[in-house]
């Protein structure tokens, strides 16, 4: 008589999040379960090991959703690492001056501003489906009443979108600055106080 | 032709259907999705091009998400069921939490289907092709000068993880992209890379390069890149061959925002209204497809 092995659903996460403690990893693994995460305990390979010897695999895709999740259920752990590959995020960003707007490109993400108001004109590249919702969420806003990408998204696109929202803001206050400096020129020049127009 | 993606509606339910144009916004199922980036502007331009062809609109697949992949879950699942009751003759894959055993269900049941269908990915649905190791199994990828990089980087599953020197590959460097990329099976048969240059790469082998007109601010219009995917797959429905396709939708998002006289601020339904113009002025030279 032979049975049938039930076939066991494969997950393909990509990613590992790493623990120090055994503990960590299980308690880990139970909030992203009650919250829908497809989600696996598993050894990490020998060269990506740090702390335990229990890692959880996630899908890599929703890094920061999950971080976000860890810090309000208070789960410690030590980094997340990608299963392949070099295990670094992309840090380097572009800029793009068009005169009147600045384009900053992180990854396959790009913000656009601009610069006399710091407004936030659009919003391109990307393909996770937090990137639409981010959005609407952001155009129309000024760079610093905006929300962060990384506190309302869900994704590694929403990450990428973070680093650019961060350099766009950056680029901003230089940007600003300098206005204010050349305001500043300017109005005494002209015999105004010096600190005129300044709200 | 069945678009398939999501909508940044949290609650929007799963939907089939016939999508149809409302001033700026797209119906289907009598429900409302506005015209913003992501697979709404991919469907209103693919509208816009099988109006003017006169050919059946598109069927859509949508579902709401805001990133939490709860829709692109419900989405992938229904697919995997019907999809070979469906067996459509393009199925366009595009905004969708990317989830490696999901598409590869999905790439499963599609071999099931009586006929193949055209099988056009973008977004983070080419993302996911990519890192389950199916690229080869589609027919279209239009991926932007940083994706083209992270097809050729053989480890990254996610181009936020691509090496920084793939990122620094300058577009005009974009044929070594395209030799590693097919090297490592990570590309579809046929390649649109939208940028400063549009490249139509067929096999491994750059076919053509599209750069009149030179819009540069079409790079920071949210959408843009989706509208030129609507078109491929509108016009690949249309039965033109994949590279006749892929240059004329290439030339005619480059044109539309020469019409639209686009500037970094300009939104997207700006550049798709724009899309009958140019059809009406250019499709016949473009293409021989002259209507009367």
């Amino acid at each position: 008589m032979f049975f049938k092995k039930k076939k066991k659903a494969h997950f393909h996460g990509e990613g590992l999040f790493l623990f120090e403690k055994v503990e960590d990893a299980i308690k880990a693994e139970k909030v992203l379960k009650s919250a829908d995460y497809m989600v696996k305990l598993v050894a990490p390979p020998p060269t990506l090991r740090k702390g335990c010897d229990l890692a959880v695999e996630i899908n890599l895709v929703e890094q920061i959703g999950i971080e976000r999740l860890f810090k309000q259920k208070d789960v410690d752990y030590i980094e997340v690492v990608p299963l392949k590959g070099g295990g670094e995020l992309l840090e380097v960003v572009k800029v793009t001056d068009f005169g009147e707007a600045i384009m900053v490109k992180a990854g396959n993400m790009k913000l656009t501003f601009d610069k006399n108001t710091g407004i936030i004109l659009n919003a391109s590249g990307g393909g996770c489906p937090d990137i639409p919702y981010l959005h609407a969420e952001l155009l129309d806003k000024k760079l610093t009443d905006a929300p962060r990408p990384k506190e309302i998204g869900f994704t590694l696109c929403a990450l990428m979108m973070d680093r650019a929202f961060i350099e766009c803001l950056d680029l901003w206050k230089e940007t600003k600055g300098k206005q204010d400096d050349a305001y500043l020129w300017n109005s005494s020049d002209k015999g105004l106080p010096a600190d005129a127009g300044r709200g | 032709m069945l678009i398939c993606g999501t909508v940044p509606i949290k609650d929007f339910p799963l939907t089939p259907g016939e999508v149809k144009t409302k001033r700026e916004s797209l119906i289907i199922n009598d429900l409302e999705i506005p015209c913003t980036q992501g697979t709404a502007a991919l469907i209103s331009a693919a509208l816009a091009t099988t109006e003017h062809l006169n050919v059946p609109p598109p069927q859509a697949l949508i579902v709401g998400d805001n990133g939490e992949g709860k829709g692109s879950r419900l989405l992938y699942e229904y697919l995997i069921k019907n999809i070979s009751e469906l067996s459509p003759a393009v199925l366009v894959l595009h905004y969708c939490l990317p989830v490696i055993g999901l598409m590869k269900r999905l790439c499963e049941s599609i071999e099931k289907c009586s006929k193949k269908p055209i099988m056009i990915a973008d977004a983070s649905s080419m993302y996911v092709a990519k890192a389950a190791g199916l690229a080869t199994k589609f027919d279209i990828f239009t991926p932007d000068s940083c994706e083209m990089a992270f097809l050729a980087d053989p480890d990254a599953t996610h181009p936020a993880y691509i090496s920084r020197h793939l990122f620094d590959t300058d577009i005009t460097q974009a044929a070594e992209l395209v030799t590693d990329a097919y090297r490592n099976k990570s590309a579809a048969r046929l390649l649109l890379i939208k940028g400063a240059i549009d490249y139509v790469v067929k096999d491994g082998k750059i076919l053509d390069t599209i750069v009149e007109p030179d819009i540069p601010e079409l790079e920071a219009i949210g959408g843009t890149g989706d509208t030129i995917t609507g078109m491929v797959s509108a016009f690949t429905y249309a039965e033109l061959e994949l590279h006749e396709a892929a240059i004329i939708a290439a030339r005619a998002n480059r044109m539309a925002g020469k019409y639209a006289q686009a500037t970094p601020a300009t939104r997207i339904p700006e550049i798709i209204s724009q899309l009958p113009t140019v059809f009406e002025e250019y499709l016949c030279e473009w293409s021989g497809v002259c209507m009367v």
